[in-house]
């Protein structure tokens, strides 16, 4: 029972009230009776008794200080009480409170967010019952490095393995549904085996889910709505379930309804049957798809990765030619590409990084926090010599520390769940596409605890740091009795942290300049005619053109695709308002395929790469940009021993060295290894030359060579169309769709945008960029000037009665100043060279890039760089001076005086 | 040389002489002083200070219990008693002591 006894004992003691008063009582008791046992025993009064026992006990108060010690709970009352006067601490210094609180909740931020970021991309659990038994299985192809996807004949015999159970698969398909307004949008859908519904076990809002029955051939047509799909084109029809709906060129029964937030398998709205037609599959032939299943009862993902690396090894010799190279394997499904070797490094890498900027900001909050603390020393001498221990002051000084950070924390967990899910997933969801359904934008108890972990390391380097400088060497002090004697000083430590500061705050801006320029250059970019007038979309077909296996059937597909685009101009020209309708591979100022050319009749040309377009005939004139010299396409161009090219003017100064091009014969290859052999390639003829028409992405800064290639619309990927309009092209946007259902219902019309908002993702990036360096460089500029503030404010106080005297002995005002400033002037000085300095390898360095070479971004500093350099760097030493003006006119003000008397 | 109670030779034995106290009954620490004083006719003499450190410490072991109780005046006092540990450990205690006061003995009697 001793463990009883001692529980209950420890329990009791713990009780700080009730373990007070039975101290107090005790004594009390103790001291009465043996007052009553002297005055009895040694006949004296009550008074003289009282005295004695007393006297007997010893130090009355040494020995409740002793028992409350000996409570184990001394640490505890003590640190409350630290964490109160933490927080009086914060009302009292109401500047150090806001810049040191935003400098902690900045950090907080960035760790929750790199946390958390991280943790979405790279967690495996599926929000689905046993998620982390479901597995992803595909066939990695050694040769290309690439996931091979035509697995059809695989499935078949993956189907009959004894370590997975519930395989199914799946493929992406983006369809045409016709809504309760009539009008034909593109959705998201996922053409699905039934298994994905015991996969993702969810009940159907209405209706029912996919069954066996819907994928066999013949089945009548069924489609799976989700919950958004509903909502937005159904306007949440009850009674949906059992009508047809038109997808694409067919029809479909709506069998159910899916709850909000079902989006199995990655980010889908709305499913349909898989046919798979996989029984009589030819190896590596037929669709692509996606396999999933579930470890089955007993199996682990060990087994069942061995299972199948066997099935591999057998495919291998029984099928050389297909699968040698392929090997299947299988992993937890969430796992996105990411493996647990690069998980360790990145997640390392990670959380360095952001422990190290928070140590970085921190000790500029601890430069703050010393030198507050520093002018308490008075405070700290006088609890010293009342028996505070060294351990007790710098507990002290860790708790106002702490409070300042448990601030911070809330502070920037708020702000970084706030920009997660406000700003960081909207963003991300507008750029690339909806996030798989497993991946938490909001802040998981992980990320919740890693970054109060690092408030905590942050309170440590803030508090102790300064603290153990401060109490070092206080017992001396106190002896010599030299409160506010100058025993404390500032070192080294604090000089690096506050050049590094300036360095960084004078070097930020110009990464936000190199941004603002890239900003500006993009906004600024000429794609060569008035991109404001066109309308640009993308048509779908090229998924119904990867389906057909046969060179016959791809044939005939891509002469109805080409047939339904060439019906879908011509009603577009019909309309009122279009002036040209055109195709091509790629719309201006967008990535363009790039070729290798070599131009055959230029003896001693080297081959050069080259944009490379593929344009209709009609294009250069619904862009309205006449020949240069030659001539322009005509359809005869278009038939099969056609050999025209046209090149642009880049490709004339560029790679012509500004020759006249019309009648040279060009090659032009992939780059591949299987065109080592030059004299195989086709070789084509320049037949005309226009003026550069965006040929170069926004995103590149120099000029590149193009040339033009004419196609059919609808073949070899020429499914961007572009209309000009008179007016606003966006106004045209809807009839575009109408037609296109109404030419062809299996054409979808995506990405309708006018053709001068190419680049607008572009800039989106560079503003968040931009954003995000000026929120650091304001950071920055905040720590360094407040630090550089309380040095000085510290200093001056330090040498007041120095000041003093060299006033009361005639010195000049300048020579005070002169002297106060000395230090801070040789730190932001050397602040802003090293900033300087940092600048200048950096331009190199983006110089040097693959980005930039050539572009005449970076590299050696022009004159107009290096004196808009200078210019920001006199500029900065001025802001940090200005950080000294409130403590120099403090040194001025002093009186003789006064200043002698405070000794 | 007039006789001084002894109190520095009770460092290190006071655990023991607390607990051999509390083994003949339940006691305050009063009482426990009293006793020690008594039994030794005044000749130790525990430090009264150090004594509720000491009974706070053994009751952290669980060698001792305490409770409020009434004193035979009708006065409330804690009550200290010792536990089947404590009561072990004193014999361990009085064995240890007995070798120790032996060994302290037999060198002082050599002539």
């Amino acid at each position: 029972m001793t463990w009883f006894h001692a529980a209950r004992a420890r329990l009791r003691l713990l009780a700080p009230r009730a373990a007070e008063a039975r101290i107090d009582d005790e004594i009390r008791f103790h001291i009465e009776m043996e007052t009553q046992r002297i005055a009895r025993e040694q006949q004296v009064g009550q008074d003289e008794a009282r005295r004695r026992a007393l006297a007997t006990f010893g130090g009355v108060q040494q020995h409740r200080e002793t028992l409350r010690d000996g409570r184990g709970t001394a640490w505890l009352s003590g640190l409350s009480l630290d964490l109160k006067l933490g927080f009086r601490m914060l009302v009292k210094y109401p500047g150090l409170t806001l810049i040191g609180g935003l400098a902690m909740a900045f950090g907080v931020w960035f760790g929750a967010v790199t946390f958390q970021m991280f943790g979405a991309i790279t967690s495996t659990k599926l929000p689905l019952p046993d998620g982390d038994r479901i597995v992803r299985i595909q066939n990695w192809d050694l040769k290309t490095s690439k996931d091979e996807d035509r697995v059809l004949y695989d499935y078949q015999l993956w189907r009959a393995t004894r370590s997975i159970t519930d395989l199914g698969a799946y493929r992406d398909a983006s369809v045409n549904l016709v809504g309760a307004d009539g009008a034909a949008q593109p959705e998201t859908a996922a053409e699905i085996t039934a298994s994905a519904f015991r996969i993702a076990p969810e009940r159907p809002l209405l209706g029912r889910v996919l069954t066996e029955s819907d994928e066999a051939a013949g089945a009548a047509p069924v489609v799976l709505l989700g919950y958004e799909v509903w909502t937005r084109r159904f306007d949440r029809d009850p009674q949906i379930v059992g009508r047809m709906v038109k997808l694409g060129d067919s029809f479909a029964t709506v069998v159910g309804v899916m709850p909000e937030g079902f989006a199995f398998p990655m980010a889908h709205n709305m499913w349909l049957p898989l046919h798979m037609n996989s029984a009589g599959a030819e190896p590596r032939r037929g669709i692509a798809i996606k396999v999933f299943g579930r470890l089955a009862n007993g199996m682990s993902l060990e087994n069942a990765q061995a299972e199948f690396a066997s099935i591999g090894k057998r495919l291998a010799v029984e099928h050389p030619n297909t699968h040698a190279q392929l090997q299947p394997y299988v992993t937890p499904y969430a796992q996105l590409g990411v493996n647990n070797t690069d998980k360790l490094a990145m997640m390392g890498l990670s959380y360095f990084f952001v422990v190290a900027l928070m140590v970085v900001v921190c000790s500029t909050v601890a430069l703050l926090l010393f030198a507050r603390a520093a002018s308490r020393e008075s405070e700290l001498l006088v609890r010293s010599a009342l028996g505070a221990s060294r351990r007790r002051i710098v507990t002290q000084l860790f708790a106002e520390a702490l409070v300042l950070a448990g601030v911070a924390a809330v502070v920037g967990l708020a702000s970084a769940q706030f920009s997660l899910t406000r700003l960081g997933r909207p963003y991300i969801e507008m750029n690339y596409g909806m996030l798989p359904f497993w991946v938490d934008f909001d802040l998981s108890p992980t990320s919740i605890v890693s970054a109060l972990a690092l408030a905590v390391i942050g309170a440590v380097v803030a508090g102790v740091m300064p603290a153990r400088k401060i109490t070092r060497g206080l017992g001396t002090r106190l002896r010599a009795g030299t409160a506010g004697g100058g025993g404390v000083s500032f070192g080294g430590v604090w000089t690096a942290v506050i050049v590094t500061q300036v360095a960084l705050t004078v070097a930020l801006p110009a990464v936000a300049m190199l941004v603002r320029g890239e900003t500006k250059r993009v906004e600024a970019y000429d794609a060569g005619f008035a991109t404001k007038e066109y309308l640009g979309a993308t048509l779908g077909i090229e998924d119904a053109l990867e389906e057909t296996a046969t060179p016959e059937a791809r044939a005939a597909l891509e002469g109805r695709v080409t047939a339904s685009l060439d019906a879908l101009r011509q009603r577009l020209e019909a309309e009122p308002g279009v002036s040209g309708v055109t195709f091509a591979d790629a719309l201006p100022a967008e990535d363009h395929n790039y070729l290798r050319a070599e131009v055959v009749s230029l003896p001693g040309a080297a081959p050069r790469w080259v944009a490379a377009a593929r344009v209709h005939p009609s294009y250069f004139d619904v862009l309205q940009a006449p020949a240069v010299s030659g001539r322009l396409f005509t359809t005869a161009d278009l038939s099969a021993d056609a050999r025209a090219v046209i090149v642009d003017r880049a490709f004339v100064d560029l790679v012509m060295s500004g020759r006249n091009p019309i009648g040279h014969r060009v090659r032009l290859g992939s780059g591949a290894a299987s065109d080592s052999n030059g004299a195989q390639l086709p070789w084509y003829e320049i037949v005309g030359v226009v003026k550069e028409l965006g040929m170069a992405s926004a995103a590149m800064p120099q000029r590149v060579p193009g040339l033009y290639l004419p196609v059919a619309p609808g073949s070899q990927g020429a499914n961007k169309l572009i209309v000009h309009v008179r007016g606003d092209p966006l106004s045209l946007a809807p009839s575009i769709r109408e037609l296109a259902a109404a030419v062809d219902g299996a054409l979808r019309v995506e990405q309708v945008m006018r053709l001068d908002q190419v680049t607008t993702p572009l800039l989106w990036l560079f503003n968040l960029w931009l954003r995000i360096i000026i929120g650091l460089t304001a950071v920055a500029l905040l720590l360094s000037l407040s630090g550089i503030y309380a040095v000085l404010a510290y200093v001056v106080a330090r040498r007041t009665r120095e000041i003093g005297v060299r006033v009361a002995l005639g010195a000049s005002s300048r020579r005070v100043i002169t002297s106060i400033f000395r230090r801070p002037l040789t730190q932001v000085s050397l602040g802003v060279i090293a900033g300087s300095v940092l600048i200048f390898v950096a331009s190199i360095g983006v110089g040097n890039t693959t980005q930039f070479r050539g572009s005449g971004v970076g590299g050696v500093l022009t004159p107009g760089e290096l004196v808009l350099l200078g210019g920001y760097a006199i500029l900065m030493l001025g802001v940090c001076m200005l950080a000294c003006v409130i403590p120099t006119m403090r040194a001025l003000r002093v009186q003789p005086t006064e200043a002698l008397r405070a000794e | 040389m007039p006789s001084r109670p002894q109190t520095d030779a009770l460092h290190g034995s006071l655990d023991l002489l607390i607990l051999k106290t509390l083994s003949i009954a339940p006691m305050h620490g009063w009482g426990i002083s009293q006793h020690v004083r008594q039994i030794s006719k005044g000749v130790l003499e525990v430090n009264q200070g150090s004594l509720y450190p000491a009974l706070q410490r053994l009751e952290k072991e669980g060698l001792v219990t305490s409770d409020w109780d009434t004193t035979d005046n009708n006065r409330l006092a804690r009550y200290y008693r010792l536990t089947t540990t404590g009561r072990r450990a004193l014999g361990v205690e009085l064995e240890s002591w007995r070798r120790f006061a032996a060994g302290l003995q037999a060198v002082l009697d050599v002539p």
